[in-house]
């Protein structure tokens, strides 16, 4: 009990019996291992038992009067024996790959899971070939997970395989060296002739020299990084989303906890931990500066667009050294076009500018003519953490692969521990490797299974051909990607979610040619009359289309333009919003 | 074929000059692709929606048009507004009339419970100028997924009540499907009943707008009579039924008096010699045909009329070509919030007071062709709440001022 604030005492005292029962719960279980649900069964059961059943109405209502402060008790007495930060597919697998050899671990995320580089990237299943001439170790990596990923989360990949052609311009010499490359690290290469290559891919460059076939493939992050964090959250770990850190509480070497605050109530609280990992990606060097430490992270922005139908049926690569526009990934019944490579100094607030539009499509268009004339429903931007190593001044020289700190080594603080750079593909590598130097610090030895046991999902398929063969009659809400009103419901009912943006993250609401200009209305419709909504819907209406409108108008001309005309002549006529 | 007048573009604009050419007793060709946006926006009839409240239209007008010298209504004046305007209300007669709230914008409920300004509306939205903090019932209908009672109510701080019409075996409604059954008397007394047992003391009952195509008024009445208290609809997403109810009216007037209407076709070219336009060719596959005229007047709208295309560095007039007054770089066609009032909106084709098109030295290109509706530049009918507006009063003057 000592632990718990005088104000949350002083309150027990005030309001009568009622919460002595309470603390009677409190002091009996250990409260991080309790859940928000157990909490109120333990109490209910507590109330049953202790009080005459004329009270028990009373009682009820005072719990539920009480519910936010139970949060804050639940929050306040957060103990962790592992403390993760970042939600993204790294932090993920971390918590999986501790849950697997039996620790248990909270993760904080300021957003929602994958709000970060993992969620805004190409989408590609590397097959390491893109780095093989440049970095063949991130190579061998990719081709490693790659195969690893292939049986573990299956329901996450579409096996498209990739092409790397080569065109005029590039000649072969490239092409060679590229193919003694991917044999040395390991990555199997098929080569095709033109015209086999335009056979496969029709809408490829007909001048092209040649065309190498690898195993590239698209992958679904978002339900990557959820499959994770389902199976860390069945052997026992916790997450609290929108949830930041305020503050890195240290005493003498150690870490002793982290400050934080719940950004949806605006309550803070402190979370006491025995080792604390920083997964954070590109704001690693960011949540070290209070502590006076920094790894060196340089923050390349990378851009993509999107277009409004599949080009292709593989990855199409350029066949020369890495550069600005030389992947086009299809995914699901779109593709996108990548990318860029700016160095940024600030991690958020950033866009797709004009030039970077004009080079994306002058850059994909030599290997895909069509995209000239191509419809893009949105464009988007992430930011890649790369770590600097000496002497290398061009960010397409970097390594993309990652880096493990342990800052006992290096900066003497005992329990700390920072996870940053690699690729997408690399994240369960990331997380091994990260796990395994926790496990050598608690002086523990359990191995990694993460690399044999597959995701939890992974038998089931979210292809679009799956999801019209259960349409069936049912209310559509989302017309352009076929989203049903009970998919919706179903995930109201199932998830604890804070935010308009929870839902579309786990939905493909608002990710097809509209955008969302229909089906956010009538997401918002639903949400009001399941009383479910976030707060002033109108506001969050506004919010929206704001957001929407960052991905838009960089790519708006053709006929996007007239559905954005319609779009506006709905919001801003029609419903007079302003 | 030859004629007095073609006009192309089914628009409300286009629809406008083909009455008040037929109502001059002239031979017209009215040619479009469909219904125009009258089916997507045209709810109201909108003439100045940016007017302090306390204004009257008219007074608005006069204090716009001083402001405003490039707006298409200084091209016409506060009373050719206004004669523009009866000529509209004129081919509306009783029981679905347009009418106004004393020559001031009335404002009236939207589907996202805010309200909007707008001047003329029609009977079945009278209703919505009354409404206030609990004096009416909002009634939605489960699996019509443009319509959310719900939201509303909670906006307005009203009551609301989701019908269910599960006997109909579909779990997804349109608006055209449930204005079809409205017009069943059966139907009517099926959920006019539901709703009055529903009512705690509410003065009104607010609907989407599905009261029906052929005779609304009549729906209302009917619901009025069984629930005993006042009917009307709610605009919401498109497609309107309010649009289509004003097309179908505007079509049997125009075909009462003898247009050549061609809907669903397209212009394949115009023939020009030297400032005239002779013709044009239509292509109804598998064969064309050319249609010769005096005169043409286009009003094929902006964006989604297919009046204008952005390509990547241009923005172009699809039939004639004309010059549009534009900037050339796409960054510079939006501002960087979607609220903002975007340049592109103020783009288009730039007349002289006759509607002759001009060229970027203000000389008239064409001898015989006139440019109406949005597609002019000068205005941001979104953001100034003047759509319809602009394309009654340029529709009946465009047409006007050529044949008289």
């Amino acid at each position: 009990m000592a632990s718990f604030p005088i104000r949350f005492v002083t309150g027990i005292e005030a309001k009568g019996n009622i919460l002595i029962f309470l603390s009677i719960a409190i002091s009996r279980s250990e409260p991080s291992l309790i859940s928000l649900t157990s909490w109120d069964s333990i109490y209910i059961k507590l109330l049953k038992k202790s009080i005459p059943h004329s009270s028990l109405t009373k009682g009820m209502n005072l719990v539920k009067r009480w519910k936010r402060s139970f949060f804050q008790i639940i929050k306040m007495g957060l103990k962790a024996e592992v403390l993760i930060v970042g939600g993204g597919a790294t932090g993920a697998g971390i918590a999986r790959d501790l849950a697997r050899r039996g620790i248990p671990s909270i993760l904080i995320e300021k957003g929602d899971f994958a709000s970060g580089a993992s969620g805004r990237n190409h989408g590609l299943l590397h097959s390491g070939a893109r780095y093989a001439v440049t970095d063949p170790q991130a190579a061998k990596e990719c081709i490693q997970e790659n195969r690893i990923l292939r049986k573990i989360a299956p329901h996450c990949i579409e096996e498209t395989g990739g092409l790397f052609i080569s065109l005029p311009e590039d000649g072969l010499e490239f092409r060679d060296r590229f193919l003694r490359a991917c044999e040395k690290v390991g990555i199997p290469t098929q080569p095709l002739s033109p015209e086999e290559a335009l056979t496969l891919e029709p809408e490829l460059n007909p001048h092209l020299l040649s065309a190498i076939h690898v195993p590239d493939g698209a992958i679904d992050p978002f339900t990557l990084v959820l499959s994770n964090v389902k199976d860390a959250e069945d052997h026992g770990s916790k997450f609290l989303l929108h949830t930041e850190v305020l503050s890195i509480l240290v005493e003498k070497d150690k870490v002793k906890g982290v400050r934080v605050k719940d950004l949806c109530t605006g309550e803070e609280s402190t979370i006491e931990t025995s080792f604390l990992i920083n997964a954070t990606g590109a704001w690693a060097d960011y949540f070290l500066k209070s502590l006076g430490l920094r790894i060196g992270i340089a923050l390349s922005k990378g851009s993509m667009m999107i277009t409004n139908r599949r080009l292709g049926q593989r990855v199409i690569n350029r066949c020369r050294p890495p550069s600005d526009g030389d992947i086009i990934v299809p995914n699901h019944t779109v593709s996108i076009l990548g990318t860029t490579s700016i160095r940024v100094e600030e991690i958020e607030n950033f866009e797709v500018t004009p030039s970077e539009v004009s080079l994306l499509i002058q850059e994909t268009s030599k290997m895909i003519p069509s995209i000239n004339g191509c419809r893009f429903i949105r464009a988007y931007a992430g930011i890649r953490p790369l770590f600097i190593e000496q002497g290398k001044q061009n960010d397409r020289a970097i390594s993309r692969g990652f880096v493990l700190i342990d800052h006992e080594e290096r900066d003497g603080i005992k329990n700390l521990i920072s996870i940053t750079g690699g690729k997408l593909i690399t994240y369960r590598l990331m997380a091994e490797k990260t796990s395994d130097l926790i496990c050598q610090k608690m002086g523990v030895t359990i191995s990694c299974t993460t690399h044999s046991v597959p995701l939890p999902g992974a038998n089931q398929s979210l292809a679009l051909r799956e999801r019209l063969k259960n349409l069936g009659r049912k209310e559509i809400l989302c017309d352009c990607e076929l989203v049903k009103r009970d998919e919706v419901e179903k995930i109201l009912k199932n998830e604890k979610l804070k935010e308009l943006q929870d839902i579309l993250h786990r939905t493909r609401i608002a990710k097809g040619t509209c955008q969302g200009g229909f089906c956010i209305y009538r997401l918002l419709g639903l949400l009001n009359e399941s009383g479910k909504d976030f707060g002033d819907s109108n506001k969050i209406l506004k919010g929206f289309l704001e957001e929407r409108w960052k991905g838009i108008h960089p790519v708006l001309w053709g006929s996007a333009v007239k559905e954005e005309e319609m779009i506006e002549g709905i919001y801003k006529g029609i419903f007079n919003l302003r | 074929m030859h004629y007095d007048l073609i006009i192309i573009g089914m628009g409300l604009s286009g629809l406008m000059a083909a009455k008040t050419a037929l109502d001059l007793k002239k031979r017209v060709l009215l040619i479009g692709k469909g219904m125009g946006g009258l089916t997507l926006f045209s709810n109201t009839i909108d003439i100045l929606g940016r007017i302090p409240e306390n204004l009257n239209l008219k007074d608005g007008l006069f204090e716009w048009i001083k402001d405003h010298p490039e707006h298409p209504y200084s091209k016409i004046g506060v009373e050719g507004i206004e004669e523009a305007l009866s000529s509209f209300i004129s081919i509306f007669p009783p029981p679905y009339t347009f009418q106004s709230l004393n020559g001031r914008n009335a404002k009236l409920p939207t589907a996202i419970g805010t309200f909007r300004p707008t001047y003329l509306f029609p009977s079945t939205l009278a209703g919505g100028t009354y409404l206030k903090e609990g004096n009416t019932l909002i009634v939605g209908f489960k699996g019509f997924k443009d319509f959310y009672a719900g939201y509303m109510a909670k906006e307005f701080k009203c009551r609301h009540l989701t019908l269910s019409l599960q006997d109909e075996g579909r779990s997804e409604l349109t608006a055209t499907y449930l204005s079809r059954l409205m017009e069943k008397e059966g139907f009517r007394e099926r959920i006019g009943s539901q709703i009055k047992n529903a009512l705690k003391g509410e003065s009104l009952v607010a609907m989407p707008p599905i009261l029906g195509l052929r005779d609304p008024m009549d729906a209302k009445k009917h619901l009025e009579a069984i629930t005993g208290v006042e009917v009307f609809e709610i605009p919401t997403l498109p497609p309107s039924l309010l649009g289509m109810r004003l097309f179908n009216r505007f079509k049997e007037y125009l075909l009462e008096r003898g247009v050549d209407l061609l809907i669903g076709n397209k212009i394949s070219k115009v023939q020009i010699k030297s400032a005239l336009c002779e013709g044009i060719e239509v292509y109804h596959p598998p064969i064309t045909r050319f249609y010769s005229a005096d005169h043409f007047i286009l009003a094929t709208g902006r964006f989604i009329g297919g009046g204008l295309e952005a390509e990547r560095e241009r923005i172009s007039e699809t039939v004639f070509h004309l010059p549009v007054w534009s900037t050339r770089s796409q960054d510079k066609w939006f501002g960087e919030n979607f609220f903002d009032d975007h340049p592109i909106h103020g783009f288009g084709i730039s007349v002289d007071p006759s509607f002759r098109p001009l060229d970027s030295e203000g000389k008239p290109i064409f001898e015989n062709v006139r440019v109406i509706g949005t597609i002019l530049s000068g205005h941001h009918s979104l953001y100034e709440g003047s759509r319809e507006g602009i394309e009654i009063s340029t529709g009946y003057w465009g047409a006007k001022r050529l044949l008289e």
